[in-house]
């Protein structure tokens, strides 16, 4: 498979480094090219992360506590002032590097206790809804034309996060979430290998007519 | 020991011992002052704050939400500003985001007016933030640090917003005790978010669209939140109280534990009241009066506060809003408590009248609450009174009427039966002991007069006394005439943080202020009291004619500040006039404020102190021994060299003359 010529863009950002291979722009931080390693493009490499801070604490009931064996607490105390207070108590655990930082026993506020406070929504815990029949087509990717994780430009396009990357390295490639994938079309415009030669519409490439629409070829 | 802070600079310190992690700002009068306060800090680097100039309140307050969803993250504003924010508040208080606001309250017009009311505290007061008012310097600073302990508790969860009056309180002087940052660290840990923005471990979205269900199952939760803040505000309250000393609760009942008659307020009036309380208790015929101060104004502790009024006894509940409600039968306060006291007293509950005052800067004074007690009083008697508010100075409607041609008579058709049952009673208006001494300084934006007073502010506290200082000016342009008040107390016992009005020493940093048309800038003065004034040129016997007849007692002092200060190469007479002030007010005496001075008088250090000394030395009863020549520094000839018609008449003709021969 024939990758792109990449190309360093001239940026003043003193922390970030972006490079273009074909359409597709790459961030990374600085350091990395110092030492000439080239990392992937997928969406977790492109966050630098400094997980020390932005380390989320966990809220616990009182089985998940009991459950568990917590360092740095004392969990029977925990447990006897959780149960004082009843079925909404609640253990807030911040554990920034795996140590306990802070540790307090709370009573949950809610009276629903399956909206998050705040309406806040957990990207990952979130079901994904079936929209299936917003679409009037299907959309489906050729495994065999996809340069999987070598490219994901879909995957980054896509609104409803319906495409996924399945493997790794060579012979990888990304597929359609036939639940999540609305039929907007974006990852069919946004396709790397000109659209039509990867993603199918219905099972078929697209007409020329079409294409040339799109694409004015 | 105290420190002499500003309202503004009280609640700058409590972000700052709060520690926020960003604060992104647009500053708006009165509360400019809180942002440039953290601004200096953090260019000194004596803060480690992201400060962010915002291009509006709007993104100020959308900077702050992002900001909280993070860390600590607080703001000061104040009037529109407010309503520009209110827009993406409900952001903060739908997302559970605990940040912090700082509230210099002001009118919000139209017509435009930039002084003091409660206008938008009331505006926000649906969008779900914790409001809290306060009523001094230190109130607000200790209103902050507890803020951020509240709105942070797992159980609240929400932003809250301090509210201190505008100039009166935003930009009043006094002494207040900073608390050390390591015990505001033990009692504020830091801000653990529990849906960080950026966690890449757990990745959230904030603000997504919900369907009727979800969304009001989440408003249940949000309210369910911001009532738990009730009880948490007090719990946090005596916590601080045992920590720092100074405790604090839902709201401060000043008076008679049994009273039957109260005047429920929101913030920094209260220190008038607190006089009047206190004067008319245990006067023959009075029932027993009390003030309730109410701190938590969101959530509204109803229960707490007809509790209260169950236990006391009370008959009758005046209520003063400093703002409207257009269209709404009570102003906000009065209307809380009355459906408060209905809800919770039903058949016992105490009656209830609104007053509205303050308005657009409108002091609340001392014979306001001798008004409102008497009113008190009255309805306790079963007296008639209004279904709609009173109002607090406004000739045409006043709360007790001696002679009907004297009211509108549209109003007299419509309330003059209820009118006819309300009578005033002398011994509510027995007249106030004054127990300060009060200081007016009339200078001209730019001389100074509010350094030296804050300066004379911290001497005097050093002394031993309580002193407040409160500057008042307005639109004005420099060189325009203001005031700066300063009010002195004995020291120990109650504070005192309300002026009588009638002066002991008057300062005129310029005898040009003596012929202003619009200032009377004699009137008030004591005739026990003193004259203190800047001038080589006039003669006592010229300054007593000015004074007129029945000031004959008046003591009369001059001091040639402004040649003392020219001698020394300074740029302001204010130093020498504050030496001067010390001779003048023998209540303070220099030799005990110079220590102070030595170390806060502004630089050159030494040439301000020996103005000080010089000021001291040459102020004189016996006037000027000879006739000085008439110095005037460079910055007053400025001032008074100015004159808007020489552009207009002179400069403008001839630079038109000049493009049309061009
Ligand atoms: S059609 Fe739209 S929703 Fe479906 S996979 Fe492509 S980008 Fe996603
Ligand atoms: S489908 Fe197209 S855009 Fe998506 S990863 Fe494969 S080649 Fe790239």
């Amino acid at each position: 498979m024939a990758t792109a010529e990449e190309r360093v863009l001239d940026s003043k950002n003193r922390h970030m480094e972006f490079t273009v291979t074909g359409r597709l722009v790459t961030a990374r931080p600085r350091e990395a090219t110092d030492k000439n390693e080239v990392r992937g493009s997928r969406i977790e490499d492109r966050v630098a992360p400094s997980a020390s801070e932005l380390c989320a604490p966990e809220i616990l009931a009182i089985e998940e506590v009991a459950g568990q064996v917590i360092d740095g607490i004392d969990s029977k105390a925990i447990l006897n002032r959780m149960a004082d207070i009843g079925p909404e108590a609640r253990l807030f655990l911040y554990r920034p590097q795996g140590n306990v930082a802070r540790a307090e026993v709370f009573e949950d506020p809610r009276i629903c206790p399956e909206i998050n406070r705040g309406a806040v929504i957990e990207n990952l815990k979130e079901k994904p809804k079936d929209v299936s029949g917003w679409r009037t087509h299907d959309f489906i990717i050729d495994t065999k034309g996809c340069l999987g994780d070598e490219c994901g430009r879909c995957a980054v396009m896509c609104p409803e996060n319906a495409i996924h990357l399945m493997g790794k390295g060579k012979g990888s490639f990304h597929e359609i979430d036939p639940l999540a994938c609305k039929g907007c079309y974006i990852c069919w415009v946004e396709c790397y290998r000109t659209a039509a030669d990867c993603i199918l519409v219905d099972g078929k490439t697209f007409d020329a007519a079409m294409r040339a629409k799109h694409f004015g070829e | 020991m105290a420190t002499v802070l500003s309202g503004n600079s009280a609640a700058a310190w409590g972000f700052r011992l709060s520690r926020v992690q960003c604060y992104p700002y647009y500053p708006i009068t009165p509360s400019t002052a809180c942002s440039e306060q953290i601004a200096r800090w953090v260019s000194d680097g004596a803060l480690e704050t992201v400060t962010i100039n915002a291009e509006s309140e709007h993104s100020a307050a959308s900077q702050i939400i992002a900001a909280g969803k993070s860390v600590r993250a607080g703001t000061a504003t104040s009037s529109k500003g407010l309503l520009y924010m209110i827009e993406v508040m409900e952001n903060a208080s739908g997302g559970s985001i605990p940040c912090g606001f700082f509230i210099g309250n002001r009118a919000t017009g139209a017509p435009i007016n930039i002084w003091a009311d409660n206008s938008d505290a009331y505006a926000m007061r649906d969008s779900g933030a914790i409001q809290i008012f306060t009523a001094d310097a230190q109130e607000a600073l200790d209103g902050v640090i507890q803020g951020y302990r509240i709105a942070e508790d797992l159980r609240v969860r929400l932003p809250f917003a301090v509210n201190l009056r505008g100039f009166t309180g935003t930009h009043a002087y006094e002494g207040v005790e900073i608390p050390k940052p390591e015990e505001v660290d033990r009692f504020l840990p830091g801000y653990v978010s529990t849906m960080p923005l950026f966690a890449p471990a757990k990745p959230v979205t904030y603000g997504a669209m919900l369907s009727a269900l979800p969304y009001r199952r989440h408003k249940r939760n949000q309210m369910a939140a911001l009532k738990n803040a009730v009880e948490i505000t007090q719990e946090i309250g005596r916590e601080f109280g045992e920590r720092f000393g100074r405790s604090y609760g839902l709201f401060d009942w000043i008076g008679d534990q049994k009273a039957k008659l109260v005047v429920a307020l929101l913030g920094e009036s209260a220190g008038a009241g607190e006089v009047v309380v206190r004067h008319l208790q245990g006067k023959q015929g009075i029932p027993g009066v009390a003030l309730l101060k109410i701190r938590l104004f969101s959530p509204f502790p109803a229960r707490e506060i007809s509790r209260a009024l169950a236990a006391a006894g009370t008959k009758a509940v005046v209520v003063l809003d400093e703002g409207l409600n257009h269209g709404g039968v009570f102003p906000p306060l009065a209307q809380r408590i009355a459906t408060a006291v209905q809800l919770h007293l039903g058949s016992h509950a105490p009656k209830v009248a609104s007053v509205i005052g303050g308005l657009g800067g409108s002091e609340v004074r001392q014979e306001h609450f001798q008004l409102m007690f008497n009113l008190a009083d009255n309805i306790a008697e079963g007296k008639a009174s209004r279904a709609e508010p009173y109002w607090l100075d406004i000739d045409e409607d006043p709360i007790f009427v001696e002679n009907e041609n004297q009211v509108n008579p549209k109003l007299w058709k419509k309330w003059g039966e209820v009118w006819k049952q309300q009578k005033r009673k002398e011994k509510y208006f027995s007249p106030l002991p004054q127990e300060t001494d009060e200081v007016r300084i009339y200078s001209r934006a730019g001389q100074g007069a509010i350094t030296s007073a804050v300066g004379f502010t911290g001497a005097g506290i050093l002394a031993g006394r309580q002193l407040l200082t409160v500057p008042a000016f307005g639109s004005e342009r420099r060189g325009a005439i203001i005031t700066t008040d300063t009010l002195v107390h004995g020291g120990g016992g109650q504070k005192i943080r309300s002026f009588n009005r009638t002066w002991d020493v008057m300062v005129l940093y310029d005898d040009t202020i003596l012929y202003s048309p619009e200032h009377q800038a004699l009137d008030g003065l004591k005739e026990s009291g003193a004259l203190l004034i800047n001038s080589s040129r006039l003669t006592v016997k010229k300054l007593r004619e000015q004074l007129g007849a029945g000031k004959a007692n008046v003591r009369v002092f001059t001091v040639p500040a402004a040649e003392i200060a020219e001698r020394l190469g300074l740029k302001h007479i204010n130093m020498a006039m504050l030496g001067a002030l010390h001779r003048v007010y023998e209540k303070i005496p220099l030799e005990k404020a110079l220590p102070y001075y030595e170390r806060h008088v502004p630089k050159p250090r030494d040439l301000s102190l020996e103005a000080i000394r010089l000021g001291y030395a040459e102020c004189t009863d016996q006037g000027a021994k000879k006739r000085l020549k008439e110095v005037r520094l460079p910055v007053t000839e400025e001032f008074l060299a100015w004159r808007p018609e020489d552009h207009s008449q002179i400069a403008w003709p001839s630079e038109i003359e000049e493009i049309r021969a061009g």
